[in-house]
């Protein structure tokens, strides 16, 4: 039992040194300036910089690109995502970890 | 105390979202909403719900028809528009896009 | 509280309310609260042809939450008021979340 959480990838020791909150908004506010995608349930993404959340989960983003059915369908500057719209966010972000690059992929979803 | 606050919202660092909106006050902007809705419009209004005032305002409503596979687009125009928070999904402001 | 303060200045004029089942209703703005439920008076529906069991209705409350957009006369907005009021309401916001 014990040994089965331990090695969860998602287990909160699992990339404590990266990812010290457990809390989705905290976390959220922990990787701006990442690149992530951003899913909304309607299936459209917005892939852009982050560059800060707030308690609504609202979300800004930079250079953002927006792909519907994974084509890429519109490029903006800036782009406020309003928040209740339930979202799914993914962070590209390469961490150094056992002497090799690995992908994190961290998954978040609201409503 | 108040003074300082008023200070640091001149400042045109974005720290949360919403300054990405005030930011974009009399500007034109894009915004999209829920059921395939666009507008462009200049932003005059906006709170926490992003409930939306707007003026100058050109709608386009995108309606899929399944029988031949069109995309049909609605365009209407308003000199003034108050838009409800709860359709909005994305706001930018469309200068630098 | 800042919308609810902006409906109040539109209070006699004519507005066009589009719900959110796409039907749209004209009339005279007569009052508002909180929530922005709206009551209008002399209603006309916008294609009577469309929805005709609203064609004997005098006034109507609507609730707020079925509001797409409210289509408002142009020329009684002063912009420039609404802006500052704006930036007034985002900073009390502001300041209301420093305060947590």
């Amino acid at each position: 039992m014990s040994n089965g959480t331990a090695e969860s990838p998602f287990s909160p020791s699992a990339e404590k040194s990266e990812i010290s909150s457990n809390n989705p908004s905290a976390f959220l506010s922990q990787i701006t300036g990442a690149k992530v995608a951003v899913k909304l349930n309607s299936g459209v993404e917005y892939r852009g910089d982050l560059q800060c959340v707030d308690g609504y989960m609202n979300i800004a983003l930079e250079q953002t690109e927006e792909y519907v059915d994974g084509v890429l369908k519109n490029q903006y500057g800036d782009v406020f995502i309003r928040g209740n719209n339930g979202m799914l966010v993914f962070c590209f972000r390469f961490v150094r970890k056992f002497g090799r690059y690995r992908r994190i992929m961290i998954l978040n979803f609201l409503g | 105390m108040a003074d300082t606050g008023a200070d640091q919202l001149d400042d045109t660092i974005v720290s949360e979202p919403l300054d990405l909106v005030r930011l974009s006050l009399n500007e034109r902007v894009f915004v999209k909403l829920k059921g395939d809705r666009e507008i462009r419009g200049r932003l005059h209004a906006y709170d926490s719900h992003c409930n939306l005032v707007l003026s100058d305002v050109e709608e386009t409503v995108y309606i899929m028809d399944d029988e031949d596979e069109d995309l049909k687009t609605i365009q209407k125009q308003s000199e003034m528009l108050f838009v409800r928070g709860d359709a909005v999904v994305l706001i930018s402001p469309p200068t630098q896009s | 509280m800042l919308f609810f303060s902006f409906f109040k200045t539109l209070i006699d004029e004519q507005v066009i309310v589009e719900l959110k089942n796409d039907m749209s209703v004209r009339g005279t703005l007569k009052s508002v609260d909180q929530f922005l439920n709206i009551k209008l008076d002399d209603v006309s529906v916008v294609d009577e042809v469309k929805y005709p069991h609203l064609s004997a209705v005098k006034n109507v409350f609507i609730r707020g939450s079925v509001v797409r957009y409210v289509h408002l006369p142009g020329a009684v907005v002063d912009t420039a008021l609404l802006e500052d009021a704006t930036r007034k309401e985002a900073a009390s916001q502001a300041s209301k979340m420093g305060g947590r």
